[in-house]
This record gives C-alpha cells, sequence and structure tokens, in this order.
C-alpha cells in the first residue's frame, strides 16, 4: 500500500458537552481496500465515521482526498466526494418498492421513459456487485438481509467510491454475513475503498486488508490484518487481556426441570400464533440457548414465561409450580426473574436511585410492616451490589444518568438477587448483552454461568450467535414462532443453525 | 456541593425568579391603569397577610387549595393527571351534606367527624370511576376526570336548586347543616376555621404514604416507569385504582371542609375553579408535599390579596388569574432557559 492513500483523516477531535468523542482519531484508506474499523461501543468509530460522511462536524482535524485537503461540513459535502455511508438503522422507506428506495431523491420529472432507464441502471449495477434483488418489491416485506443490499445499492448508484458500513453483519445470520464480506470484497476488487466497523473479531481477521482498532476517541493503530490476530487485537481495543467466560460443563445426570415449557401458545397480532407449540425444559445447572432472528416470537414467548403476557394454552411450571397464570409478582416469589432486552422500556425506573432499582421486585420480600421504606435501609443494601458489581455511581444517584453498560450492571444485580431469594433460581435473559463493550459482556456473562454454577437455571435469548454457543449447554432455534430444533453443546454449527434461524431445514 | 444539593438550590432560584419577574410585571399593570404601584402592594400584603381577619382568610383559601393540590400531586406521582378535582371536591361536599341533611336531628358532636368522612368516600367513590376505567380498561383518565367535573357540576345545580334548595333564600344554595355537623372556628371574631390543620396533617400524612411506605414506593417506581414496574411484579393495575381513590379522597375532603367549617351548607360555586389551580400549585410544587404546601399558601396570599386591589385601586377580579399566569410562565421559563443552556 505504497500507493497515496484514497483518503486520509488526520487529528480529528469531536466533543459532545463535556465528553471528549474524538481525540486525534486517524485513518487512512487506499483505494480498493476492504478495511475493518474495530473498537468496542462507546470507542467513537460510528463518530469519526459521521464526520466523514458529514452528519457530524469535527471540532479540530483535516481530511484529504487524493493527496487535497477537502471540507465536509454537511452530508451534501461527502456526496460530492463520493463518500457514502450505510447506517446501522437503515433509513429506507417500507411502502415505496426496492427500485424506488434507491432513485429517491433522483427521480427527475414523472416520465415513465426515465423511470425504466434508471430501472435499468439499478439492475445493471446489483448484477455487477452479485446482489440478488427483487427491485419490484416492497422494502416492508424485505428481510434484514435485503434491504441492507437496498442501502448499499443506493449508495453505489450515487456513484461512491468510498463506503462507509456502520455494523453491517449485526442484523444478518453467518450465512447472510459471509455473503455480504463477500461482495465488499467484489467491490473493493472493482477499485472502491470499504470501511466496516465492527467489534467482531472473527469477522475482522477473515475478511479486512487492514485493520484500525480505535480505543476511548483515539486510533491505537492500523495493521495489516494477515500481520495479526486475536490476541493482539482484543488487547488494543480494551488495553488489557480478557478471560473468556465458557459454560461450564453441565451437572452430571440432574434433570430437576426448573423450568418446564409445555406446548405453549401465544395469540399474534393477525390470525397466526406469535408463539406456536413451544415445548422445553431448562434443568439445574443449565443455560438453554434461544436462538432466532429478531421477530420470530421469542420477545411473546419470553414474555408469557415471565408473566407480562397472556398464553392462549399450554402451561408453564416454574420449580415443578404451575404459573400459567400467576402474576409477575407471584413467580418472581418463586426465584424466575427477567433481564428485559429494552433495558429503559422494561427495566429501571429512571429517575429513581440506583438504591431503589437495585430492591424493586426484591422490595416486597424485604420491606416488611407499617413505615417499610426506610431511605437508610435501601441505601445500605445497595452498598454490597455496587461493589460487587463495579457500579461507578452513588446509591442516592439517579439510575437514568448511568451508561447503558452500568444500567444493565444494576438489573442483572437485581435478577440475581431476586433470583437468589425465591426457592428456584431461574434467569431468563433476553439479549443481556447487546450493545455493552467487551468488559462489561464478560462480566454479565460471567454473572449467568455463576447463576447455573449455584445450581440454577437460565434461559438465555440472543440475536447473537457467536455468545448463545459460547455460553449454552443446549440450543434451540426458533423460526416463526416454532421451536425447530434443540441441539446440544458439541454439535453446535453457526451455519446449520443459521440455516434453521431462517426456515431452512438441516 | 453535592449534585443533588445544586440541584436543590437551582430550584429555589427558580422560584425566586418567577416571584420577581411576577411582582416586576404586576408592577407594570397597576402602572398601567394609573394605580399606585407602591400603595398597591401594601395593600396587597396587608389584606392578606397583615390582619387577623385577612390572615384566616388566606388559611381559609389555602386549605381546598393545599388539599387539591395534594390530589392532583399525589396523581402525579404514579403518572397520571386528575383533572377532576373540582368534580371530586362537589362529590366530597354532595355527600358530607347529604350525610348532615339525613342526620339532622342527630346532636352528638361526632356528628362532625362522620359527616367529612362520608364527604372523603364520597370524593374517593366518584375517582374510582376514572381509576377502574384507566386501571383495567386503559381509558385515559384525564377525559374521564375533565367529563365528571361537569356531572359533578350540574348534580350540584340539580341539588342545591332542587330537592335541598333553601326555599327561604331564593339562591342556588341548599339548607344550613346542623350545628353538630358543623367543624370549629380557630378564632370566630377573626373567622378562621379548623380547616388548615387538617389540610396540614394531610400533607403530612401523604409525605409519610409516598415516601415511606412500600405502597408508596410501588406508587413512584409506577409513575417513572409502567412497563418496568410491572415487570418488577408491581400490580400496576391495583394501584393504580388505589392511588386515583386516595387523590379522589383528598378533594372530597376539601369538599366536605368547605360545607362543615366554612359555608355550613352545599352552595353551587362552592369552588371557583380550585381544580385548576391545583392542577398548577401541584406542576409548581413539583408533586412534592412540601413543595406544594409553600405554593398553596403563596396562591392563597395571591387570591385574597388580588381581591383586596380589586376593592381599593379597582383591579379587575381576572388580576388574579393574571399574576398566577404570570408565576407560572415565569417559572416554566426559567426551566426551559435551564434546559437550553447544557449544564
Amino acid at each position: 500500500m505504497s500507493a497515496p492513500a484514497r483518503l486520509r483523516m488526520e487529528a480529528i477531535d469531536k466533543r459532545f458537552g463535556a465528553t471528549i468523542a474524538l481525540d486525534h482519531a486517524e485513518l487512512e484508506l487506499g483505494a480498493g481496500e476492504l478495511h475493518a474499523l474495530l473498537g468496542e461501543n462507546g470507542a467513537g468509530k460510528t463518530t469519526l465515521m459521521n464526520v466523514l460522511s458529514g452528519l457530524y462536524r469535527a471540532d479540530g482535524g483535516r481530511v484529504w482526498i487524493d493527496g487535497r485537503p477537502v471540507d465536509i461540513h454537511e452530508p451534501r459535502d461527502a456526496i460530492r466526494h463520493r463518500i457514502g455511508m450505510v447506517h446501522q438503522h437503515f433509513e429506507l422507506i417500507g411502502a415505496l418498492s426496492a427500485l424506488e428506495n434507491v432513485i429517491v431523491g433522483d427521480e427527475g420529472g414523472g416520465l415513465q421513459l426515465r423511470r425504466d432507464r434508471q430501472a435499468r441502471a439499478v439492475a445493471e449495477l446489483a448484477r455487477r456487485f452479485g446482489f440478488e434483488l427483487d427491485l419490484r418489491a416492497r422494502v416492508a416485506s424485505l428481510s434484514m438481509a435485503d434491504r441492507q443490499k437496498v442501502e448499499i445499492v443506493k449508495a453505489i448508484y450515487r456513484g461512491v467510491d468510498v463506503l462507509i458500513l456502520d455494523e453491517p453483519t449485526t442484523v444478518l445470520t453467518p450465512g447472510e454475513a459471509d455473503v455480504l464480506l463477500g461482495t465488499l470484497r467484489t467491490m473493493a476488487a472493482q477499485g472502491l475503498s470499504v470501511v466496516f466497523i465492527s467489534h467482531k473479531i472473527a469477522e475482522v481477521l477473515g475478511h479486512s486488508d487492514r485493520v484500525t482498532v480505535m480505543r476511548a476517541g483515539r486510533t491505537v493503530a492500523t495493521v495489516r490484518t494477515s500481520a495479526t490476530g486475536e490476541r493482539e487485537l482484543v488487547e488494543m481495543m480494551i488495553g488489557e487481556r480478557l478471560v473468556r467466560t465458557a459454560a461450564p460443563p453441565p451437572r452430571a445426570a440432574d434433570d430437576t426441570a426448573l423450568l418446564r415449557v409445555e406446548d405453549v401458545n401465544v395469540a399474534g397480532r393477525g390470525a397466526a400464533a406469535s408463539v406456536d407449540g413451544a415445548r422445553f425444559s431448562v434443568g439445574r445447572g443449565e443455560v438453554v440457548g434461544l436462538a432466532g432472528v429478531d421477530g420470530n416470537g421469542q420477545r411473546e414467548l419470553v414474555e408469557a414465561i415471565v408473566g407480562l403476557r397472556r398464553t392462549t394454552a399450554g402451561r408453564i411450571e416454574v420449580g415443578g409450580r404451575d404459573v400459567t397464570s400467576a402474576a409477575v409478582g407471584e413467580r418472581l416469589a418463586r426465584g424466575l426473574t427477567y433481564i428485559p432486552e429494552d433495558r429503559m422500556g422494561d427495566g429501571v425506573m429512571p429517575s429513581l436511585s440506583v438504591a431503589e432499582n437495585l430492591v424493586v421486585g426484591l422490595h416486597r420480600f424485604v420491606m416488611h410492616g407499617g413505615f417499610a421504606y426506610r431511605p437508610a435501609a435501601i441505601r445500605a443494601r445497595a452498598v454490597a451490589p455496587i461493589a460487587d458489581y463495579k457500579i461507578p455511581a452513588d446509591a442516592a444517584t439517579p439510575v437514568g444518568v448511568l451508561s447503558g453498560g452500568n444500567i444493565q450492571k444494576v438489573l442483572v444485580a437485581r435478577a440475581l438477587a431476586i433470583a437468589g431469594h425465591g426457592p428456584t433460581k431461574l434467569v431468563v435473559a433476553h439479549n443481556p448483552t447487546r450493545g455493552l463493550d467487551v468488559r462489561t459482556t464478560e462480566f454479565v456473562s460471567g454473572c449467568l454461568v455463576g447463576v447455573t454454577r449455584a445450581g440454577g437455571g437460565v434461559l438465555l435469548v440472543s440475536s447473537d450467535l457467536d455468545e448463545l454457543m459460547q455460553l449454552s449447554h443446549r440450543l434451540l432455534v426458533i423460526f416463526r414462532g416454532r421451536i425447530v430444533a434443540d441441539i446440544r453443546a458439541g454439535e453446535f454449527d453457526a451455519y446449520r443453525i443459521g440455516r434453521l434461524m431462517t426456515g431452512g431445514s438441516i | 456541593m453535592t449534585a443533588l444539593a445544586r440541584r436543590r438550590l437551582a430550584d429555589a432560584t427558580k422560584y425566586v425568579v418567577a416571584a420577581a419577574v411576577a411582582t416586576v410585571a404586576g408592577a407594570l399593570v397597576i402602572a398601567l391603569m394609573g394605580g399606585n404601584v407602591l400603595s398597591a402592594y401594601r395593600s396587597f400584603l396587608w389584606s392578606s397577610l397583615g390582619t387577623a381577619g385577612g390572615f384566616a382568610q388566606t388559611l381559609n383559601k389555602m386549605c381546598p387549595l393545599l388539599l387539591g393540590g395534594l390530589a392532583v400531586g399525589m396523581a402525579r406521582r404514579a403518572g397520571y393527571f386528575n383533572i377532576g378535582v373540582d368534580g371530586q371536591i362537589y362529590a366530597g361536599a354532595i355527600a358530607a351534606t347529604g350525610a348532615a341533611l339525613a342526620l339532622e336531628r342527630a346532636t352528638t358532636p361526632a356528628l362532625a367527624v362522620l359527616v367529612v368522612a362520608v364527604g372523603v368516600i364520597g370524593g374517593g367513590l366518584f375517582a374510582a370511576i376514572p381509576g377502574a376505567l384507566r386501571a383495567w380498561w386503559s381509558v385515559n383518565e384525564i377525559f374521564v376526570t375533565v367529563m365528571l367535573n361537569f356531572v359533578a357540576a350540574f348534580l350540584t345545580e340539580y341539588l342545591t336548586t332542587g330537592p335541598w334548595n333553601d326555599v327561604m333564600a331564593g339562591e342556588a344554595i341548599t339548607r344550613l347543616i346542623p350545628d353538630a355537623a358543623t367543624l370549629p372556628m380557630l378564632s370566630v371574631r377573626a373567622g378562621s376555621h379548623v380547616g388548615i390543620f387538617i389540610a396540614l396533617a394531610m400533607a403530612g400524612v401523604v409525605w409519610l404514604l409516598i415516601e415511606r411506605t412500600r405502597w408508596g414506593f410501588e406508587v413512584r417506581a409506577l409513575g417513572d416507569n409502567a412497563r418496568a414496574a410491572r415487570v418488577a411484579g408491581i400490580p400496576t393495575a391495583r394501584i393504580t385504582f388505589a392511588v386515583l381513590i386516595a387523590s379522589g379522597a383528598l378533594a372530597g375532603l376539601a369538599g366536605a371542609i368547605e360545607v362543615t367549617a366554612l359555608h355550613h351548607r352545599l352552595i353551587l360555586g362552592l369552588t371557583p375553579g380550585y381544580g385548576v389551580m391545583a392542577i398548577l400549585i401541584a406542576v409548581l410544587g413539583q408533586s412534592q408535599p412540601a413543595g406544594i404546601l409553600v405554593v398553596s399558601f403563596a396562591m392563597a396570599v395571591l387570591l385574597v390579596g388580588s381581591d383586596s386591589l380589586q376593592r381599593s385601586i379597582g383591579l379587575p377580579a381576572s388580576a388574579a388569574l393574571v399574576f398566577q399566569a404570570l408565576i407560572v410562565l415565569s417559572v416554566l421559563f426559567v426551566d426551559a432557559r435551564r434546559a437550553v443552556r447544557p449544564s
């Protein structure tokens, strides 16, 4: 890569209020290069790319393109310099067709002739990069993978030669992710410079030419992918060594089911049930994973188990007792607890204090008698969990001011305390590590594994297949409300599971 | 200084600024109307705080304002808007009057306690309607409470002009309730009644309930995030129902006190919009009993004081409303300014 860089970002600074998001961050991009931007959440990857695509204005630093300094103040400038970005949350219009979404903003007059020409141009582009895509389909009816293709085609239709993708594989199954990364390789081979943001080391190692690692708003290093390895990248990302959590061997011959779900149905919005005949159990000392593409009934099933949603058929047992129609509070009393996916919506009371958020749910078992709410006692209860879980806050701090990772620690601490209080230790965790940095992820995983060591059970529902395979003793796959597979550890195969998740067989 | 102390100080500043803005703006209004600003303000304060009679009036006014503010504030803590305080005041007043008139021949002094208790129950039951609809059928409590205000007002009109009408008076008022059903005066000469003590006691009770009981903790959790409260096993429907009943009961108490301590009968126009002022008071007092107490006192001073300005310098009756609006706008303005500047 001795040729002059296609693009260079130099000493980029960006502050949000008192927070320093970027501190002299750098990036260099060659023509025809597939470049990975790696880092933990909050490391500044997306911010740096938002500066490049004109969404944010840098407080300092320069951008060079083909050796010339350029000013990028707004998205229009980026487009003029042929830079395009595909965001993590797609910006498509569901009611329009794929084609209309690609050409939106470039429709011109209403002449059908022009539309036909545009359609041909888009189809040609899609073919050139190997996208199989029905351009007439309404975007709302497309899968996540197809929507992403529409976004990419939209960017290249505008003639970009620097394409940025923000965490493009998080919405994809492993098979789809491979296809996408292969396509990105094709694009690079045709001369485009492609940057993909990621926090998954495996895909970075497997697919990029070079990696730039960011940590805390700074660029740590840019290295050739072929000259580095997993351990080095992790150390650069987090600044220290990391011990990965793994599922302990399952307990021998103890088939006491802590949770038994028998032929449970949950009504859906339309005619189809959102959960259809779910049947499984979670044993003592067991982590049971539930894999599936988001929106296949996981949330409904989980909410039925914890008591937030009514079942239309079937039976749910916790520790041998029927709780099918029991209130949430009764299930908590049995020791069945829930780490919800939507932390802010279903988890915390943002203006209540850390101490109060740690005790809510448990409060019915610890506050007795007349004036049972004693602030000093509530705060005292919080001292141990705040220390154990390394929550960087005072017991009286409103929980809403904490970061996502620390809020999750509060929720995990609370859930484990409730589980420890009931006769059955059973934790239902829905995407418990989504959006957390590597260290907090390991911490939370460690907590869940700890539950099984203490004789409890965990139902782990996650859209992160790597996490499921790492922690589960058994893995269930859910597709359109039906559990389509039950696989034991040792027989996990990401590709097979990925096919099952999208409705394939075996 | 801790973050909490800083926030408290900022809050206090907000009210000082609001009071200052309202004072200056009020002076402008008075001057524009050709009045002498200094003497107007002197008369304002003298009439509401300077004389025994004026102070008694202020306390009497403060009683329904404080109870109404507590009613709105309590519902707010659970995340609900009780816009029906006026209706619940009437419901309490109707229930109390009905009980007193039914027991016209009783002479025991315990009758007053019974009558007030019936008023409390009346207000609570009236609020049980929006409470149940909200708790189990997710019907917006704002609409229900607003509509029930009309129901209560028309029922009062019917009773005061119809079956309970005092035929001698020729007004929309009922017969007097028996002496045994009336609450004692604090000072007969000044004209203050014991209602203010009941209201102050209720401020303490509400504080204890919300801040020191498990139930109050659940109310606060519900008000902060209803979904998360459900996840935490809190019986949210039951709490919702209970909170709205308690809120209505506080308003009903205010209505019963107005009947048994002040008017000694039910009158049409018993509440000149206390329910609406109660919303302002609860918002300005940040739904905290202590804040509501301070604001309701200030509001009572404002009402009594501007009433006297009407007499002394011919300020129109609506002037009090203008002052209220100025204060609220000033507070909102300072709040908005603070929101704009990131701390």
